[in-house]
């Protein structure tokens, strides 16, 4: 069925060449600790939301590991970039990687598009490697030439796992 | 360490410091989890985690598997994860409803009662089969406190009530900000493990020493740290920045010893009476109705930061949540933390509270990602042998009666109330049960 509505997308003249760019530069900024930049990937109305437990409906009535909008964004990022922030000394290294892209719905109308995709991020901090893996889905919003996230939604495959200390988005 | 001698033991606990190996031995951690963790009166579930009949929650008390259910008669029952018959963990899920837990191994079915109901093959049993006998083992001693449900692994022991009265009113305190005067800890869990040993989790929880630095990537260039709450106009006053000092009103706070290893903080330097917003003027109007003007605002000037009942639970009143300690071995530990519904208060400020819970005590919060990183850089240095003592002295001597709440009274960045643990540890640990 997915490939039966990829073909769709594709049969009506969807290239998937734009967002496929768009969440690879998404994930090299995160890799290149460029928080600022990445943060401005964000609409203003944006949130960026790591559920806890599978299918989470909203973030509203559950606990989630992140749910920032455009203010609590920022005040992470003041602290990421916080000379004395001890979870980040010395600084996690990042590796993306971001496939399986499926535009799954286009609304020309509003200029907006939902797009699911499939990643993985490895970790290296302080002697310790770990790997992250997941769904991930964008919400966007036509701007310009590229897009603006209306929503960033990172479903972890072991997101009701306990975890040691996260530090960086995903 | 093996033997536990009670002599080897009082000699790693001095007034003003102890010894490394409480942290780092696993012997003792052994001897911890058979006398302090198979003894106390430890915090198990919510009622309202098993609303209804058939309802069920598993979690673990120290590391022995725990199963809490809802039989059918509306009682709640604490009871072992471990299949009478090969030993196999009963329940798998974290929370679920069941007419009955079966085995996956061979089919025994239990009652959410504990009581073994069927088993496959039963005329292949021999004579002497006592179904009656063969029950899920449960939990000798369950006490429950406005739904808060605690179990003792001992048939012996201080009672619920000697145990849990000096710490009623810091879960009052909680309870009753809840306009029908009820909790619901209903909205998931934040769950987190660090590399150290749980009694780094647990001195924390009283320590507000550490917060000025140990906290420091939350706090502005204004000495303020960001506006945690509903409401909230801004952050508390933690640092005087032209001074590079902690702040006079962070210094001034108090914490509290009660006895049995529990204690509290008092409030931070948050300026209550400037609460508002529309989300938590409209709670407080509704709390206002069902408890008076009067009693609301009684209620919603905070008292607590934090309560700690030892040894595995703690209550947090500023952003609210419950916590509780999980040693899995003498340098990894799990802890989870539970989010609050006031029952009857307006979804919006439930919500609130939840997403603040976010940024503040998930696993990728801003504040205690930072706690983490201390737990696990105090393992790793207490590897070191050459220096076996670590300090607790602070305020030692500086103690003092607090009439008004029968406990004892010191500033809360001294280090009484760690002081008021290792007594408590060395009750549980110096003799065999």
């Amino acid at each position: 069925m997915a490939l039966a509505t990829r073909r769709l997308a594709v049969a009506a003249g969807i290239d998937r060449g734009p967002f496929e760019d768009f969440l690879i530069d998404e994930a090299r900024l995160l890799d290149e600790r460029r928080f600022r930049d990445w943060m401005a990937l964000f609409a203003e109305d944006g949130t960026y939301w790591v559920p806890s437990v599978a299918d989470q409906k909203s973030p509203f009535d559950q606990a989630s590991l992140f749910y920032d909008d455009y203010d609590l964004m920022k005040t992470r990022i003041d602290r990421l970039e916080h000379p004395r922030i001890h979870v980040q000394t010395p600084p996690s290294r990042t590796a993306h990687i971001v496939g399986n892209v499926v535009i799954e719905h286009v609304d020309d109308g509003k200029g907006e598009s939902r797009v699911g995709s499939t990643f993985m991020m490895v970790e290296y901090r302080d002697d310790m490697q770990r790997l992250f893996a997941g769904r991930q889905r964008h919400h966007l919003r036509r701007h310009g030439e590229t897009f603006r996230i209306v929503q960033k939604r990172v479903d972890l495959i072991n997101c009701d796992a306990a975890f040691e200390a996260m530090a960086v988005p995903i | 360490m093996r033997n536990g001698h009670a002599d080897d033991i009082a000699k790693l606990i001095e007034p003003g410091r102890v010894d490394r190996r409480v942290y780092t031995d696993p012997d003792l951690f052994e001897l911890e989890m058979e006398r302090i963790f198979g003894r106390a009166w430890l915090f198990v579930g919510h009622t309202s985690q098993v609303p209804n009949p058939g309802d069920y929650i598993t979690s673990e008390l120290g590391r022995q598997p725990v199963i809490m259910t809802r039989h059918s008669d509306g009682s709640v029952h604490v009871l072992l994860n471990r299949c009478t018959h090969r030993g196999a963990k009963v329940v798998n899920e974290r929370s679920g409803h069941a007419q009955r837990l079966v085995c996956c191994y061979h089919g025994w079915a239990y009652d959410t009662d504990g009581r073994l109901a069927t088993v496959p093959v039963a005329e292949g049993c021999g004579a002497g089969f006592d179904k009656d006998a063969l029950g899920l083992a449960r939990a000798p001693r369950v006490g429950e406190y406005r739904g808060f449900v605690f179990a003792s692994l001992a048939d012996k022991g201080p009672s619920f009530e000697d145990h849990i009265g000096p710490m009623k009113g810091n879960i009052d305190d909680l309870v009753d900000r809840a306009p029908d005067g009820t909790l619901a800890l209903d909205a998931g869990m934040h769950r987190y493990v660090y590399n150290g040993n749980w009694k780094l989790q647990v001195e924390n929880v009283l320590d507000s020493y550490h917060v000025p630095f140990g906290h420091a990537s939350t706090v502005n260039q204004q000495g303020v740290q960001f506006a945690r709450r509903e409401g909230d106009q801004k952050g508390a006053a933690v640092i005087e920045t032209e001074k590079k000092q902690t702040a006079a009103s962070w210094k001034d706070r108090k914490s509290f010893n009660a006895g049995n290893g529990h204690g509290w903080t008092s409030n931070t330097t948050l300026d209550d009476g400037k609460r508002s917003s529309p989300v938590f003027d409209e709670y407080k109007r509704v709390l206002a109705e069902k408890v008076g003007a009067e009693r609301a605002a009684e209620i919603l000037t905070p008292r607590l930061h934090n309560s700690l009942i030892y040894p595995n639970m703690s209550i947090m009143g500023l952003n609210i949540h419950v916590r509780v300690i999980k040693p899995v071995a003498v340098d990894r530990t799990e802890v989870n933390i539970y989010p609050i519904r006031l029952s009857g208060a307006p979804e919006d400020m439930n919500f609130a509270n939840i997403r603040l819970l976010n940024v503040t005590h998930s696993a990728a919060s801003f504040v205690q990602t930072d706690d983490l990183e201390s737990f696990v850089r105090a393992q790793k240095g207490l590897q070191s042998h050459l220096t076996d003592w670590v300090d607790i002295s602070r305020g030692l001597g500086a103690e003092e009666p607090d009439t008004a709440t029968n406990a004892t009274r010191g500033l809360a960045t001294h280090e009484m109330v760690v002081r008021a643990q290792y007594k408590a540890w060395l009750g549980y640990m110096h003799e065999a049960a």
